[in-house]
Formats: structure tokens, C-alpha cells, sequence
């Protein structure tokens, strides 16, 4: 699993094991600027400031350079994240427009913190 | 004589098992060849070997492939290409597999076409003799044939000119500023060489893309039917069910897995060449790409490969 936290509105949104950054979000209620949803035509790219991502699918140079790649350009439907990750959408495209999955999420993002190893003192 | 038809679409794939997954078991491709990581597919009612071809690396469209009905016909086509000022070269049988010699050149819109006049004719699944309606056993949505292609150019009304006087071929709808040809930018154009009402569209915007390319169904009923495939199938549908002003066509356009938009394309009125042009102004757009929602959703032509 891991945390998205979207900045600068620091909003926290969890995303079980496995789940792309872009349907992690779309689960949780929320709406942004997308296209393909398969890695193709480059219009769900947010930037990554923190933590890394894992692509789970070949990504074609053109649609992200290896530039935008060491910039920190995640391409949101293709990227899982290795672990927390924090991330700046463009032109604030993230709209919230389910606030009922928006409160799901809430709760197993409360619920996965409860669970987690409480670091030692 | 002449052009006949969008022969083939060569495409990239980012992941060759999963597209392979895509055109034959959602869309109901025959694969017909696997040769130097390219896979070759019919629909099963098409009789000539291949009408898609699928390449591993990077996404968007490699080549169009256009049918002429006489050998003849390419020396025709050779030479309006170099009189349009074109850069023609010759292709020789078997650059493309189980495809005859032709003529291969770049549009201004940068992308590439070939024109051949014959391909190797494996037969319809339901062949010739007595045939029955459909093949029994079609798989997924059971696509028949390969129908059109919609790509972006940067000068629509040169691109328009080029498939004229090149192909013969004759535009069906146009979307231009000004109902007056000459005084209008042209903005789309969709164009055809017989009753077809579109073999090849072209919409202003980047040079070299392509924006989708389209499977011929029969009606409404196969359309909806499409869609559900695509559920089962967790195909992102881009738009549809729903029904283009322009050309009247009932579609779904969808996204293959890497990205590249597919269309299943039914319908569409008889073009003639006598028949008037419809026009449709840039205020009334929306309602001629979707007619029922008559709003142009944001994808329409920001997303494209
Ligand atoms: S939505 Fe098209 S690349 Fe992500
Ligand atoms: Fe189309």
C-alpha cells in the first residue's frame, strides 16, 4: 500500500497494494485531466516531488522522455508507487467529484495507519 | 479503378502480448502471421491476409496501406503524386509480407502511405461457395472488416487537395469556418473513392498522429453489443455508444492497450460523388463529433498517438 499526498493541499489518499497512482484516485472519488488510461497519449502526468514510482507497464520515449523521467514527470495510469509517494497535479486540474468514495478511502487510509508497525520510541 | 480502400493500419504497441490479447480476443481478429515481432490480423470478412499489423515499441501509427484495383493503377497514382510534389519510391513485393509491389510516399501531414494492388487472398471465414450469414464462433466483439482512419495534419485543406488529386478521392463532410469554400479554413475533412462515406479523415493538429482508427459493425444493436465486450473486457471507452452528426456513423470510440484509439463504426450514409458536401460550421462541432451529447469532451483532440 501506500500514501498519496497531494500538494500543496497536503490531502492524503490511499492506495492499496499494486494500484496505479491514476486509479488509486479515480477509487477514491477523484477526477483530473486523462486520457488513454493505458500509457499512451501523455495527458495524466503529475509531478512527482517525493518518493518513487514503478512502472508496471512499457512506457513509449515519446509519450515520457527520459528527462521527464529524471525530473520527477510521473505518468499517473501507468505508475505505481514503491511507497509514499507526494505529488503536484498541473494547472489544478484534481477535482474532487465523489465525496462518498473520497470518505471510503478515509477510512482505509485511518484503518492501514492504525494496522501499521508502530515505530519504536 | 483506382483506390479501393484502407487496406491496412500498421500500428505500435507498447506491449506486444497484451495488444495481441486486444485485437484478437476483444476485437475477434484472425492473426494470420507472427513474423520479426509484427503480428498480422483479418477481420472474417476480409478475404485479402492482413488489414492490421501490430509492432512492439512506442505507440501511434507506422503506415496506411491503400488498394488499387488494377496493377496499372499505381503508375497513375506514381505520377500525380510527383506532379501534387510528392516523393514517391517504388516497394517491391514482400517489403510488407504477403503484399504486392506498389508505391510508398510521405503526405504533408507527414504520415506514411503505401498503395499496392493485390495482397494474398486467404477468403473470408465464411468463404464463397453457399456461404453463410457470419462464422459461428466469432470471438469477442467479432469485428468484420477494417473501415477508416481519422489522422491529424497540420493544413487540412492541402491534405484535402493532396487526396484528391492523388487518390480521386472526394470529400463527404467538411468542418470549415465559412460556408463559402473559399473564403473558409478548413478545420476536417472526411473523404472516400465510392460509397463508403469515409475512408480517411483528417482533423487540424499535429503533424504524424493519429487520432483513431475504426472496425466496421452493422447497427446499433452491434454497437451497443461492442460496448459491453469492452466492459468485460476493462476497455477504457473513450465515448459511446452514441452517434456522429457527421456521416451519421454509430460508434464507440476506445483505447487498444497502449493507448492508441480504436473505433467500431457502423452506418454512415452512401457517399456519391454528385451528392453535395455537408458543411458543418466550428459553432455546431460538438454536435457533428457527438450528436447526442453535443459537447466535445476534453479528450476529443488533446489525446492522441
Ligand atoms: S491517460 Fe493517456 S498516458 Fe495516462
Ligand atoms: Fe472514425
Amino acid at each position: 500500500m501506500a500514501i498519496v499526498t497531494v500538494d500543496p493541499s497536503g490531502e492524503e489518499i490511499y492506495l492499496p497494494a499494486d494500484q496505479t497512482v491514476l486509479g488509486g484516485l479515480y477509487a477514491a472519488g477523484y477526477a483530473y485531466t486523462i486520457g488513454c488510461r493505458r500509457g499512451g497519449c501523455g495527458v495524466c502526468k503529475v509531478d512527482l516531488l517525493e518518493g518513487g514510482v514503478t512502472y508496471d507497464h512499457p512506457v513509449a520515449d515519446d509519450v515520457l522522455s527520459r528527462e521527464e523521467r529524471q525530473e520527477g514527470v510521473c505518468l499517473t495510469c501507468r505508475a505505481v508507487p514503491d511507497g509514499d509517494i507526494t505529488v503536484r497535479f498541473r494547472s489544478g486540474s484534481l477535482r474532487l467529484v465523489q465525496p462518498l468514495l473520497r470518505s471510503l478511502n478515509e477510512k482505509s487510509r485511518l484503518q492501514a495507519a492504525a494496522s501499521a508497525p508502530q515505530p519504536k520510541e | 479503378m483506382g483506390i479501393m480502400r484502407m487496406g491496412y493500419a500498421h500500428v505500435r504497441v507498447t506491449d506486444l502480448a497484451e495488444a495481441k490479447d486486444h485485437y484478437a480476443n476483444t476485437m475477434g481478429l484472425y492473426q494470420t502471421l507472427e513474423q520479426d515481432g509484427r503480428v498480422y490480423y483479418k477481420g472474417w470478412d476480409e478475404w485479402d491476409h492482413h488489414s492490421v499489423v501490430l509492432e512492439e515499441g512506442g505507440v501511434g501509427v507506422v503506415k496506411f496501406g491503400f488498394k488499387v484495383e488494377y496493377e496499372s493503377d499505381l503508375d497513375v497514382i506514381e505520377k500525380k503524386a510527383q506532379q501534387f510534389g510528392l516523393t514517391v519510391e517504388r516497394m517491391s513485393a514482400g517489403e510488407n509480407p504477403e503484399v504486392s509491389d506498389g508505391i510508398r510516399f510521405i503526405t504533408p501531414s507527414e504520415h506514411v502511405l503505401e498503395v499496392y494492388h493485390g495482397q494474398t487472398v486467404i477468403g473470408t471465414e465464411v468463404g464463397t461457395h453457399n456461404p453463410d450469414a457470419f462464422p459461428r464462433h466469432l470471438v469477442g466483439i467479432g469485428v468484420p472488416a477494417l473501415d477508416h482512419a481519422l489522422i491529424f495534419a497540420e493544413d487540412v485543406r492541402l491534405m484535402e487537395n493532396m487526396f484528391r488529386e492523388v487518390f480521386d478521392y472526394f470529400p463527404t463532410e467538411r468542418v470549415q469556418t465559412d460556408l463559402d469554400d473559399d473564403d473558409a479554413h478548413f478545420i476536417a475533412s472526411w473523404m472516400t473513392s465510392n460509397n463508403q462515406i469515409h475512408q480517411i479523415a483528417i482533423l487540424e493538429g499535429e503533424q504524424s498522429k493519429l487520432h483513431h482508427f475504426a472496425f466496421k459493425l452493422q447497427d446499433w444493436n452491434e454497437v451497443g453489443r461492442a460496448a459491453d465486450i469492452m466492459t468485460m473486457d476493462d476497455v477504457p471507452i473513450d465515448i459511446g455508444p452514441t452517434r456522429h452528426g457527421i456521416t451519421r456513423g454509430q460508434t464507440v470510440y476506445f483505447f487498444d492497450p497502449s493507448g492508441n484509439r480504436n473505433e467500431v463504426f457502423a452506418g454512415g450514409y452512401p457517399a456519391y460523388r454528385d451528392r453535395p458536401i455537408n458543411k458543418w460550421t466550428p459553432d455546431q462541432i460538438a454536435k457533428g463529433i457527438f450528436y447526442h451529447a453535443r459537447e466535445l469532451n476534453e479528450r476529443f483532440t488533446t489525446v492522441y498517438t
